[in-house]
């Protein structure tokens, strides 16, 4: 018999019918299914295809342990693979496909793999891809060779492409207690906190809270333990000191107890909401922890273990409690515990039709005894399940005499006729969070598993996460955890049934007998696959993992970890806890990306605009980022080229006026008593002697001698100054500053602001710009005696207080108009219609670019971090008066030598233009090129000029002037002679500028 | 006066958003304060500062870090060790503290035009913010009047709990409307008005 919906039973809503569809076939399941129970409902067994065999599998477990059955869900193009569909809460529409199969689940190719064998084992892809010596396969082509074929035959469900539309958020929590684990240990700890007045937060994987008491079947407190867990769960709703977090994964144990989390908003609706997140990843920082995340039944390792209608029992008992799911008629117990026998009366409620136990142990307890009488099953003690058969399910097991201490089997093997193999090799408790917060996990004998380790942060287990697995020692323990009273007269616990069924098993995790025994069943590692390993060499356990893969892929070992360790420690002659465990990290389960990226999503970096952007965009500016900025690059007109822009708006700036938005410079107000002598030692030249209403060009170095930043500072009062920076590296100075102030030089009374987005700047330059301003200034004039070069003056345009530098950047008579950023567009607007009889045109950066490129001036693209001011010639304004920062290590061998690279002009000799980053060489091979002189920091078409040229960085620059070289740019096929002139192409004496 | 233009542009959206109910989460506003200015006391000189608030602006600072009061027309918090922000609905805030404030105090620097005021008020206020900010919201934690100094996407904020459900946040004019389209986004989940 398939597995098959019960008549009755279960916590599933029957009443209301859910279609959904797997691999193209449309069925029927309830609210309340997940994608595995829905499909068992309806008979399906076969959910997938293995990693490297291809082998048929089932599913194993009931819920986030599932290795085996992955499937991809489809949302329109989007696909999500590598979902176990033990986690998908089924709706209406909801697609899925199964995985890594070809052409068909039923039917796959690749299933031919099985044949490879032992070919296939571990290591494989280090072995039998090392590559010929020789030939065109040598070296590592050959596996590159093979690897799309084997991308394609073994793996996973492959990742979409198509772009995914859902909204991701994250969200920040904080409280006094965060209990990780809905199940009755939690819900008492969180009953417990709340009760004192702690802010909890209490988050559970499922979509519903109770854990094992959904469908264990058991009572608290004189209910069916179910509606128990319901009532504490209403009851804390109601109070305003709880959150609870259903559907979320509780995945990252951090420093400080800072927790990630992941909450499934709407992966459960048909349409998410407006606005409604699809996923929201939390990080709640916590007061302290409690731990109450259960433990996780084991599989035992032995031939044909992964064969689709071998599960856990606990698996069988949940889908029957949970889901009113029979997994089969005919169904066995394999175990070497008792907590198996627990499962027996589920089955028998499920309506399977006969029932057999097979135990390793020949001896078993009263109460295990007791149980299987109950249920009228079959008991075969002192035996093993050795193989099973069946395709592609379940239809018959072997099973023969064991000894559980030598492990060996022996005698005649009996084949029994089942459809479903329920197995439990004992519980270990799931301490990954625990071990993440870090310490080593401690071996318990008893329960033959690891259990949390002493901690280190804040934090305590309670329950089965501490190996405490009856429901009496959750209610208490997690009460307790949580703060509640314990004294005698305190309010009696919830009573419990007790519990008699306990894990304490045998010593037994594989049967060693012919065929393929799976430890891993999601990358189909087998037992024979950990000696080999062994064999190899590999005996560290962090080794093994790496080498076999044991424990990695999405389900991180949940159920193969401790097999494995078990059976290398028998290989080695070691102790289980000798061997170790491997360190559990986060993720504890697979996380979206989309949660981690979260607002993030398609939006990398917040956009700077400055007051005047929307005018420069509805001017059809092609806006370029600087930083994070935008600036416009160009105002093109229609049918312009990039260069014919610029060319076209560096001309009209030189030959009458042009105007540019100058907003983004760094802008830092360093005001206090101390602030000219707080300059003075961060600048290279002095400003303590500059007057009010004046400005300084300044250059600042770095501790280490080289160039940091440049810019002109404005003296607006006495101990006030306004310090230009460059936009780049704005942030940088005043991290700078501040760590000078902090670190340095706390003693001096300086407090730095920054004031970059206070004031609009628009810079005017040109043989016209003074006329312009002339005509809409108030308040002051502008002409030679009032503002004279590096001059101040206050005064209005358009009724906006303005303030007013006369400084150059472009090598124009020009000025620097600052007014409040609030009033920048209307400020913008008033020096634009002053301009209108005076040609006056705005210009983007690449015009801008190209004036300071005749004039030589330097910007980032030259202060590299590596340049020096003598490199930049630059070196008259090395104060000789005074020491600064930088001032002790400018000196210094290597920083001063005749061949560093030194700031040069460029002419292309070719007409053709140069690039940015091409190489300087004094001849020029394609085919074999010479040692580099240096490389070109800025080129440009110069109007002024007629000629391309260029800015570089030179070899022993300054010497090598009106001298031919090349330019080298191998990846732009550019080669081409350019001569070397100086820095300063156009007008060197600066008369345009001081008029 | 000119009026300053609003950095907010196009993004700025009058009318309900989101999620749509019966009432709204949170309603967001950007305010348009006459001042805004920074006031930085040198080290020992806190009081003298906070008592100078006091006399001219009539706010009355509790000595703790963030400290704070807000009243309908003008608020004050602190924003770092010694540093005040204080907001105004008057103009010109910045020239009487300009004349009052004794050098040996400290200094006040203008930013009326530099940050940019942000208030969201609504039952889904916290919630929205805490989307954004690695702080606690609670009351408890972040008392009325209080300020904090955070950073969000890059974009430095500093922020005051002006009334049980309201915050004032200032930012950084240049990154004012990047930021307002992050904070429609967030509240679009519980439904927003933009008024």
């Amino acid at each position: 018999m398939k597995p098959q919906r019960t008549g009755i039973g279960g916590k599933i809503h029957r009443a209301r019918t859910i279609r959904f569809s797997f691999d193209g076939t449309s069925y029927e399941g309830h609210p309340g299914d997940t994608l595995a129970s829905a499909l068992l409902a309806n008979g399906i067994v076969l959910f997938g295809r293995s990693f490297k065999y291809h082998r048929p599998r089932g599913v194993v477990s009931a819920g986030i342990d599932e290795p085996n059955a992955l499937v991809t869900v489809l949302r329109g193009d989007v696909r999500e693979p590598n979902i176990p569909a033990t986690t998908i809460e089924i709706f209406d529409g909801l697609v899925a496909v199964s995985q890594n199969r070809f052409p068909s689940l039923a039917f796959d190719l690749n299933a031919i793999n099985q044949l490879g064998g032992k070919l296939l084992g571990a290591g494989f892809y280090y072995k039998t891809f090392m590559g010929p010596v020789i030939g065109p396969l040598r070296g590592t082509r050959f596996w590159m060779f093979c690897e799309h074929f084997i991308r394609r035959a073994a793996g996973l469900g492959r990742a979409g492409e198509a772009h995914d539309t859902a909204r991701y958020e994250r969200v920040n929590a904080f409280c006094d207690v965060l209990i990780v684990g809905g199940g009755p240990a939690g819900l008492m700890a969180a009953r417990a906190a709340a009760e004192k007045g702690d802010r909890v937060i209490l988050a559970e994987f499922d979509p519903t809270f109770g854990g094992s008491a959904k469908w264990s079947g058991e009572t608290i407190d004189g209910q069916p333990a179910d509606i128990w867990t319901q009532f504490v769960a209403d009851d804390l709703r109601s109070m305003p000191n709880v959150t609870l977090l259903p559907r979320t994964l509780v995945w990252g144990y951090y420093d400080s107890d800072t927790m990630a989390a992941l909450e499934r908003v709407s992966d459960h609706k048909v349409k998410a909401e407006t606005g409604e997140p699809r996923h929201r990843s939390w990080t709640i920082r916590a007061g302290r922890v409690i731990l109450a995340t259960g433990a996780l039944e084991r599989p035992i390792v032995f031939p044909g273990n992964d064969r689709p209608g071998v599960m856990l029992a606990s698996a069988a008992q949940r889908y029957a409690g949970e889901y009113g799911i029979t997994v089969g008629s005919r169904v066995a117990v394999f175990t070497n515990n008792d907590s198996a026998y627990t499962a027996l009366a589920a089955m028998k409620a499920a309506e399977c039709s006969s029932l057999v136990v097979v135990d390793v142990r020949s001896q078993i307890s009263p109460a295990a005894r007791a149980a299987a009488s109950h249920a009228g099953v079959e008991l075969l003690l002192g035996q093993a399940v050795v193989g099973t058969r069946g395709y592609p399910s379940l239809s018959s097991i072997k099973v023969q005499r064991f000894d559980p201490s030598s492990l060996t089997t022996s005698g005649v093997a009996r084949s029994i006729s089942v459809d479903a193999l329920l197995v439990s090799g004992g519980w270990s408790p799931t301490l990954h969070l625990a071990s993440q917060a870090g310490g080593r996990p401690v071996w318990d004998e008893e329960i033959q598993a690891f259990t949390p380790p002493q901690p280190l942060q804040n934090w305590m287990a309670a329950g089965a996460a501490r190996g405490a697995f009856s429901t009496a020692e959750a209610v208490a323990e997690g009460y307790a955890a949580g703060g509640g009273e314990t004294a005698d007269d305190a309010e009696p616990l919830p009573e419990t049934e007790p519990t008699i069924l306990l894990s304490k098993p045998a010593r037994v995790f594989e049967i060693k007998a012919k065929g393929k025994a799976f430890v891993d069943f999601q990358h189909d590692v087998t037992a024979d696959d950990v000696r080999l390993a062994h064999q190899e060499g590999f005996v560290s356990v962090e080794h093994l993992k790496r080498y076999t893969t044991l424990g990695m892929g999405t389900d991180q070992g949940k159920t193969s970890n401790v097999p494995g360790l078990a059976i290398m420690a028998e290989v080695s002659g070691r102790q289980i806890p000798e061997v170790g465990t491997t360190r559990f990290r986060p993720p504890y389960a697979p996380v979206s990306i989309g949660a981690l990226a979260a607002e993030r999503f398609g939006d990398l970096k917040p956009e700077r605009l400055t007051p005047m952007h929307d005018w420069h965009v509805e001017q059809g500016a092609e806006m370029m980022p600087a930083g994070l900025w935008f600036r416009p690059r160009i105002y093109a007109q229609p049918g312009e080229t990039i260069e014919q822009s610029y060319v076209r708006e560096t001309r009209a700036a030189r030959n009458e006026a042009g105007i540019v938005d100058v907003s983004t410079l760094g802008k830092i107000a360093v005001q206090g008593p101390d602030a000219a002598l707080f300059l003075d030692r961060v600048y290279t030249n002095t400003f303590s002697t500059l007057p009010i209403n004046k400005a300084r060009y300044g250059l600042m170095l770095r501790e280490d001698g080289f160039v940091l930043d440049d810019g002109t500072t404005w003296r607006l009062g006495q101990n006030e100054f306004l310090m230009t920076t460059t936009t780049a590296n704005a942030g940088k100075v005043m991290q700078h500053l501040e760590y000078l102030l902090d670190v340095i030089w706390p003693d001096l009374k300086v407090h730095l602001t920054s004031v970059t987005d206070q004031w609009a700047g628009a810079a005017i330059g040109g043989p016209r710009a003074r006329e312009i301003l002339s005509t809409c200034v108030q308040g002051t004039k502008v002409d030679n005696a009032t503002l004279p070069f590096m001059g101040i003056v206050h005064g209005t345009i358009a009724q906006v207080p303005v303030m007013i530098c006369r400084l150059s950047f472009s090598g124009e008579m020009a000025f620097e108009v600052y007014c409040g950023a609030g009033h920048g567009q209307h400020v913008w607007n008033a020096l634009l219609s002053a301009g209108q009889g005076f040609g006056l045109v705005a210009y983007g950066m690449e015009a801008l670019g190209t004036m300071r490129i005749e004039k030589g001036h330097v910007t980032g693209a030259e202060i590299d971090g590596r340049t020096t001011a003598r490199d930049l010639h630059l070196d008259w304004m090395l104060s000789k008066k005074k020491s600064f920062v930088g001032s002790a290590m400018m000196d210094r061998e290597g920083l001063s030598g005749p061949d560093r690279l030194q700031l040069v002009g460029l002419v292309s000799l070719d007409g053709r233009a140069l690039s940015g980053g091409a190489h300087i060489v004094e001849h020029v091979d394609p085919e074999a090129p010479s040692h580099s002189l240096g490389h070109v920091t800025a080129a440009c078409y110069s109007p002024s000029l007629g000629k391309y040229i260029g800015l570089a960085l030179v070899s022993g620059g300054k010497g090598r002037r009106e001298t031919r070289a090349f330019v080298s740019d191998p990846l732009r096929n550019r080669f081409g002679p350019v001569e070397i002139v100086s820095h300063h192409m156009f007008d060197p004496q600066g008369t345009r500028m001081h008029g | 006066m000119v009026e300053q233009l609003s950095p907010l542009g196009a993004a700025y959206r009058p009318g309900r958003h989101g999620r749509v109910n019966d009432t709204v989460g949170a309603t967001l506003s950007e305010r348009q304060p006459g001042s805004i200015v920074q006031l930085a006391a040198w080290s020992g000189q806190e009081d003298a500062m906070r008592a100078l608030i006091k006399d001219i602006s009539g706010l009355e600072l509790p000595a703790t870090s963030g400290g704070g009061t807000a009243e309908p027309a003008k608020a004050a918090f602190g924003i770092a060790p010694g540093k005040v922000l204080l907001i105004d609905d008057t103009d010109g805030i910045f020239a009487d503290y300009s004349a009052a404030l004794p050098e040996n105090i400290g200094v006040v620097t203008d930013l009326s035009h530099g940050r940019s005021a942000i208030r969201i008020v609504g039952p889904s206020a916290e919630w929205v913010l805490s989307k954004l900010f690695a702080i606690d919201f609670t009351s408890g934690a972040f008392p009325v009047g209080a300020g904090r100094s955070t950073t969000h996407h890059d974009i430095f904020t500093q922020m005051q709990r002006s009334g049980e459900d309201q915050f004032d946040l200032y930012v950084f004019r240049s990154f004012a409307r990047s930021f307002w389209q992050t904070l429609c986004h967030a509240a679009g989940e519980v439904g927003y008005e933009v008024i």
